[in-house]
């Protein structure tokens, strides 16, 4: 790796995934339709929710759409970026992953360049979800420039989970495997948060998982933005934290890809 | 002239214990096409990924272009193109997409990126269908983009892994014309794995056979032929029993005319000086033994013969994984596109 190469490398790694995802029509629909299905029918089933005095100030809001939009966001970031190794183990198997290490490239523009693809293809859905809330009558508190915070923390969100994906990836040489290993993980994440349902509703054990959950840190922030305003005190925590797992992330797949394959 | 690929005692044992490689020592000259003959799970591949920085050696040491593999990976890198056995071509992507991400993988200026992406697929004969998807390229095609993205940084060393695995005649035909070309037109040295003996002889200017990651034998092909001597003999025996046929054996070898006699199964192969004079000698002495014959076949001698004298056994039952098996699916079904 000298001087600048490792950014070049990190970009054509990225521009194959992102060429390869505008390649895949039916891979798009389908992204554009799951965050609707999500925030529609999830939205409406619960409303109902918001009737009830007690449930709505656990909420502390009065509309279930407005708490569940930013759930909904990273519960989004969160299945698209866990599919971020699948790739890995398709160009284990077609033997393009050699082809790349051939090459002399930076080693970890492999899975760096793959996270980026995932968070970049992230923001596109995180987008479709702001704009059918705000259809939907969701008004973000803290306006536009909330709403682009909110994306940062998607997308640095969807990149470490990439990473952890990647990590996993490098260790299974068949999909299944990956595919079982991201299921397991996927949803106890997802219903150990606060993603869905408000932390003050949760049995104590759950509490104390949740607090500790990386999707709660990131849905607090994003939560805040979306309801309160600019609450300083709720957002920096989260974005420090994500931000440093982001970071992490980059770190542990690195180590993970020189440990097993490069 | 200088020796662009120098290997000294190459040994690789894999975790589980498997040592793929043994102590292999070989030297390939520029401009020359260096084969690597021999049965699967021979080595062959463990040598080339060694050598192309993709596996690092247990011990030993090896060097492309003057370049250690494993103290200058990268150097070596930019002066190996490799071509692996499992085409990989990106499917997803048009052929002319795949050939500019390898350009940007060698770290070629963006301003020559095009022209040079240009010009190889006019050489792979691709350019008509440059902007279609790879995957509705036939077998033939991917093989031909995967050369092409090989070339594109001009490397010194070309590393064809299996080149032709899979292919049809024609295709094949196809593929030898551009290697030879390469070599002629451009002076590239080129280090090719195969078991198709055929490939090795038309192709290679030196060949080394190789088996359970030992060197057997290294030269030319028309010398190696005529290091196993002269015409072989084959006898295939009809219900003959064991002792009978080692009978048999011995009275082969005891003729003057003969060379050297191998036993396999119920057939033994007879290398003789003159087999048109040998054959007749051969049923004289057999003849008093009640040994009955069912075939007798003549040859010349071929590559086949050469590699069967050095590797011996004919049919391998190789234990394989569960990934290899599947990798080697994998290949096949994208071979025939």
């Amino acid at each position: 790796m000298s001087g600048w190469t490792w950014i070049s490398d990190i970009y054509y790694v990225c521009w194959r995934e992102m060429k390869r995802y505008w390649g895949q029509k039916p891979r798009i629909i389908m992204s554009i339709i799951q965050p609707l299905v999500w925030l529609v029918l999830m939205g409406n089933m619960m409303s109902g929710l918001t009737n009830n005095p007690f449930a709505a100030r656990m909420l502390g809001v009065d509309n279930y759409i407005v708490f569940m939009t930013p759930g909904i966001m990273i519960m989004i970031t969160l299945f698209g970026g866990v599919f971020g190794g699948v790739s890995l183990v398709w160009d284990r198997r077609i033997g393009y992953l050699n082809k790349m290490l051939s090459a002399p490239i930076w080693r970890g523009a492999i899975p760096v360049g793959k996270m980026t693809a995932t968070a970049l293809q992230s923001i596109f859905q995180v987008l479709i979800i702001a704009l059918t809330a705000m259809v939907l009558g969701v008004r973000f508190a803290s306006g536009i420039w909330g709403l682009l915070l909110m994306l940062l923390i998607t997308t640095l969100f969807c990149f470490a989970m990439a990473g952890i994906s990647l990590s996993i990836a490098v260790t299974v040489k068949s999909h299944e495997a990956l595919f079982a290993i991201i299921n397991f993980l996927t949803m106890p994440l997802m219903f150990t948060s606060n993603a869905i349902f408000p932390v003050a509703a949760m049995p104590a054990w759950l509490k104390a998982i949740a607090i500790w959950n990386p999707l709660s840190y990131a849905v607090t922030p994003m939560r805040a933005l979306a309801t309160e305003g600019w609450v300083w005190e709720k957002i920096i925590p989260g974005l420090v934290v994500v931000f440093l797992f982001a970071l992490l992330m980059v770190f542990v797949s690195n180590r993970q890809f020189k440990r097993y394959i490069a | 002239m200088a020796s662009v690929i120098e290997v000294d005692n190459l040994t690789k044992t894999y975790a589980g214990g498997v040592t793929a490689v043994k102590e292999v020592s070989f030297k390939v000259e520029e401009g020359e096409i260096f084969g690597f003959l021999g049965p699967n799970g021979a080595g062959k591949s463990t040598t080339i990924m060694m050598l192309t920085t993709l596996v690092k050696p247990t011990s030993g040491r090896a060097s492309v272009a003057g370049f250690d593999v494993v103290r200058e990976p990268n150097q070596v890198r930019l002066c190996l193109g490799y071509v692996s056995q499992e085409l990989a071509v990106d499917d997803n992507l048009t052929g002319r997409d795949n050939l500019f991400i390898q350009a940007g993988f060698y770290h070629l200026p963006r301003k020559e990126i095009e022209a040079r992406c240009e010009e190889l697929l006019k050489l792979m004969e691709l350019h008509e269908r440059a902007d279609d998807l790879v995957e509705t390229y036939s077998g033939g095609m991917r093989k031909r983009l995967d050369i092409a993205a090989g070339l594109l940084h001009r490397p010194k060393v070309l590393f064809l892994d299996e080149p032709t695995l899979g292919l049809d005649i024609q295709t094949r035909r196809q593929i030898w014309q551009y290697i030879n070309y390469l070599r002629e037109e451009v002076g590239m040295t080129i280090f090719l794995t195969t078991h198709y003996m055929d490939e090795a002889d038309a192709l290679c200017d030196r060949i080394a056979i190789i088996d359970r990651g030992v060197i057997k034998a290294i030269d030319a092909p028309a010398k190696l032929k005529s290091r196993i001597g002269g015409d072989i003999v084959n006898i295939r025996f009809a219900g003959a029993g064991r002792e009978k046929m080692a009978a048999a054996v011995r009275a082969i070898n005891s003729l003057p005319v003969v060379d050297s006699v191998k036993p396999r199964n119920d057939e033994c192969i007879v290398v003789v000086k003159n087999g048109d004079a040998a054959i007749p000698e051969i049923f004289r002495v057999i003849q008093p033994l009640e040994v009955w014959i069912s075939s007798v076949t003549l040859k010349r001698p071929s590559l086949d013969d050469v590699y069967l004298h050095f590797t011996g056994r004919e049919l391998r039952n190789e234990f394989g994984s569960k990934e290899d098996a599947m990798r080697s699916r994998v290949i096949m079904r994208r071979v025939r596109g």
